[in-house]
């Protein structure tokens, strides 16, 4: 294949994405891009050649036209070309939304809770494989954002009636998402997510395309219906649950671990400490939810059920991670904490069910330490078992 | 010198940022949208680098300035940040240059 064909394909998308924003409402105006190609036509001459003569990347002679400036390939001038038929379009059709709406989008994603995903899929990762390559950063940037905005974005917008009538929403824990709002919320999500969901289909294994897949589905059937497994009793608390121990999965399939027993408790052991935590959060709400008529694990058993089960799950997930090998095994202590926190609500009631929000708001502190105790185990694991 | 090629462009990203500092063009104007528009920008670029790599067109080049980190095979890390400055420097011009525009026309209405 010429270089110059690549080129013109890459134009003719360049052109169709210039129509598109157009009729998103872009007005470009032709006379600052030509100001602009100028001014990127001239750097480009000057700096392509120097490039080229410090030897910073080359050819295959055989595929190019001929036709040099110095000895810039005239292809070259493809870039800026195609800089300037898409950057503007693309700024000036997102500009149709102010800065303040932007942000409302931007924290529908809960940027709070970001590393929440990003961190099992990047831990993994560089566990098992040892090195940051392509796959790695654009896996962690997928978990890190497109994959939030996917799982919390469109739960704000499937969750929009209910969430008018909940008063906790609006801090830390959701906002409440305008109307006009919800299409951008949805469109963003999603060509945010493509381009690096593809990438990771193309470059992984079937396995981990298909833990992929099942990661993602699983974020959207959480809250979008018919699925809508949020208001399922049991479904909620192992999908919510997934949605951290997936990406983990997802990276490790990616890296190409060997799933050991000793692997597979250390995953169990994820999976009941976050349904744990998806019950306990939910015992709150009892009384909220059923007003609102929202169905959850909580209110199909009762405060109390839920709470009970919950503590009785922590406590499954630190006999789990006993089975792991080595200082690994010290994450079981890890659980004492969550105990600690969940068991003063064992008696709770329907009635005084929101007196668990105390122990909702430990629970968010205590993450943040045992995050920290986990991050030390993985470095003394890395230093012994990964290849230097 | 190691490195050089990726300490060049950092520094000329650099200096972008300061003129956006400056005169509030994108991401100092609207760093959401600004954000979203590079990223666009950049998924683009790429895609037609990995292309023309795989169609054996593009070479990673032997020069001692660059690191020896490839994000993919012929695909070194220092390409991120040139495709940045590259879709940086369109949008600060293509910015600038409305505003010149606008400024021209607006002269041009007052003083007839």
């Amino acid at each position: 294949m010429m270089y110059w064909q690549i080129c013109a394909v890459v134009l003719a998308g360049g052109l169709g994405m210039f129509a598109l924003t157009r009729s998103r409402g872009a007005r470009v105006s032709l006379g600052a891009a030509a100001i602009a190609l100028a001014g990127l036509t001239v750097a480009t001459a000057v700096f392509d050649n120097i490039m080229i003569v410090l030897g910073l990347f080359d050819y295959d002679r055989d595929t190019l036209l001929g036709l040099n400036i110095g000895n810039a390939p005239i292809e070259d001038f493809t870039y800026p070309l195609l800089a300037l038929l898409i950057l503007p379009g693309v700024w000036l059709a997102l500009g149709t939304l102010s800065n303040a709406d932007w942000r409302t989008i931007l924290r529908s994603s809960r940027p709070v809770s970001w590393i929440n995903t990003a961190y099992p899929f990047a831990a993994a990762m560089l566990i098992t494989r040892g090195t940051v390559d392509g796959e790695f950063i654009v896996g962690t940037l997928f978990f890190l954002i497109p994959y939030n905005l996917l799982m919390y974005g469109v739960n704000d917008v499937f969750d929009y009636e209910s969430d008018l009538r909940n008063p906790r929403k609006g801090g830390i824990e959701g906002a409440v998402l305008e109307r006009r709002l919800h299409r951008p919320v949805l469109w963003t999500g999603a060509l945010l997510a493509l381009p690096s969901f593809v990438y990771l289909l193309a470059v992984g294994t079937p396995l981990s395309g298909l833990l992929l897949i099942l990661c993602v589905a699983g974020v959207l059937a959480y809250s979008v219906p018919p699925l809508r497994t949020k208001e399922r009793a049991v479904a909620d608390s192992v999908t919510s649950s997934l949605h951290f121990v997936g990406p983990a999965i997802v990276g490790l399939a990616l890296a190409g671990a060997q799933w050991t027993p000793a692997l597979l408790c250390l995953l169990v052991a994820f999976f009941l400490w976050g349904a744990a935590s998806h019950l306990f959060g939910a015992v709150q709400d009892v009384e909220a939810d059923r007003a609102a008529g929202i169905s959850s694990s909580a209110t199909a058993w009762g405060a109390r059920a839920a709470a009970r089960v919950s503590v009785l799950l922590y406590l499954a997930a630190g006999i789990a991670a006993l089975w792991i090998p080595g200082w690994g095994k010290l994450s079981a202590l890890l659980v004492i904490p969550y105990l600690i926190v969940t068991l003063p609500s064992w008696n709770i009631t329907d009635a005084t069910a929101e007196s668990a929000n105390r122990g909702w708001r430990r629970f968010l502190l205590l993450n943040q330490f045992t995050g920290f105790v986990i991050t030390m185990l993985l470095i003394q694991f890395a230093l012994t078992h990964v290849p230097a | 010198m190691t490195g050089g090629y990726a300490l060049a462009l950092l520094i000329s990203i650099g200096g972008l940022a300061l003129i956006d500092l400056r005169h509030r063009v994108f991401f100092w104007d609207s760093p959401i949208r600004a954000a979203l528009t590079l990223t666009t920008g950049l998924v683009a670029f790429i895609a037609w680098d990995l292309w023309a790599i795989h169609a054996g067109i593009f070479f990673r080049g032997e020069s001692p300035l660059l690191l020896h980190w490839n994000l993919a095979p012929e695909f070194p890390v220092e390409e991120i940040l040139f495709l940045t400055l590259l879709c940086y420097s369109a949008m600060i011009l293509f910015v600038l240059g409305t505003r010149l525009l606008a400024r021209i026309r607006t002269r041009r209405s007052a003083a007839s």
